[in-house]
């Protein structure tokens, strides 16, 4: 039977903490954090937007787009697909990591996050190799409009990933010192609902820079 | 009775008490803002999805290669396509956007679309007008 405290003059009541798994005593009935993160992301899909929309609109119809080294010499396909595969699997242990911790296994939390790191950073390495490749060919941020969309677009998208990956072991680092006890899963949530965002991003940005055809 | 603080059912306190219970704690299945969230997948569901996701980028890779045989207009439809089963699948489940409160889905949600929008006319109006002038 539910009880609540009663004061005998003024029948206030003080909160039962009675609320089930998911629920939270807010004025919108969700957490403020979870609600916060995903205002965000709902703003860096505008923020995303507008850089992929520019990258379409030069693509082909600009003259200045392909003087220079052009994409379809440039781009490499299969090694950009083995990085984006990385960084697919990577949402997998990420979202490992946070079921791991909700069933109170702290030991797996931590294996999965640092796999996540581990891929995140090889997805990274993957990129800086690409760009040293593409300068190296002569292809740099003013050469044409192609190296100025391509390079903002892509590391915009990468300093995400590197900003996620410091994320990351910071939550490693806590969880490492007992700081993160199963109750506090919801960090473990919101640093992975930023991680997924990056790598949603990073779909439509695979699909429109490497394999949508440039002719 | 006296006036230190007593332990009373809810059910002895009456009726404008669980009012005031409702008003301390809105998230119930009556909240406004229809902030009901269930429980997520297991780890078998979220190897699922991943399987699901590598099949459709290898299908998406050899897609790319067609170009030359088939029309472009056709591999730029199946790309975006793919892309969005893609952008569903992660959002979905890995988000949790499926379980968790409609709250977050319409805040998402609601971004997409004013981000296609806002770029859609963007990409109609300059493609058609600057680029061509």
């Amino acid at each position: 039977m539910t009880q609540a405290v009663v004061s005998s003059g003024a029948s206030e009541l003080e909160p039962t903490p009675a609320y089930g798994d998911h629920r939270h005593a807010t004025n919108t009935g969700v957490s403020n954090s979870k609600l916060a993160i995903w205002l965000f992301l709902s703003s860096e899909a505008l923020f995303f937007g507008a850089f992929i929309s520019t990258y379409f609109l030069y693509r082909g119809r600009d003259a200045t787009f392909l003087k220079g080294p052009t994409p379809d010499k440039l781009l490499n396909i299969p090694f950009t697909s083995v990085t984006s595969f990385v960084l697919l699997m990577s949402s997998l242990t990420m979202v490992l990591a946070l079921a791991a911790i909700q069933r109170g296994d702290h030991r797996r939390l931590r294996i999965w996050l640092l796999a996540t790191c581990l891929f995140g950073a090889t997805f990274i390495g993957g990129q800086l190799y690409e760009f040293t490749q593409f300068y190296r060919e002569g292809l740099h941020l003013g050469t044409n409009m192609f190296g100025t969309t391509f390079f903002v677009l892509t590391g915009l998208h990468g300093a995400h990933v590197t900003i996620g990956i410091i994320w990351l072991l910071l939550v490693w680092g806590r969880s490492m010192q007992g700081r993160l006890p199963t109750e506090k899963s919801e960090a473990v949530e919101i640093a992975g609902l930023y991680w997924h965002f990056v790598d949603v991003v990073w779909i439509f940005i695979f699909t429109a820079i490497y394999l949508i055809p440039t002719h | 009775m006296s006036d230190s603080t007593d332990l009373v059912t809810l059910e002895e306190a009456g009726t404008p008490a669980a009012g005031a219970i409702d008003e301390i704690a809105p998230a119930g299945d009556h909240s406004p803002v229809g902030a009901v969230e269930h429980s997520h997948p297991g780890p078998r569901q979220y190897v699922l999805i991943a399987i699901v996701l590598v099949i459709l980028t290898a299908v998406e890779v050899a897609t790319s290669y067609l170009e030359g045989h088939v029309n472009s207009n056709l591999i730029i439809v199946a790309l975006a396509i793919m892309a969005a089963v893609k952008f569903f699948l992660v959002a979905a489940w890995y988000m949790h956007m499926k379980q968790d409160s409609a709250v977050f889905r319409r805040l998402f949600v609601s971004g997409i679309i004013l981000a296609s929008i806002v770029y859609g006319i963007l990409l109609l109006f300059f493609s058609s007008t600057v680029l061509k002038s």
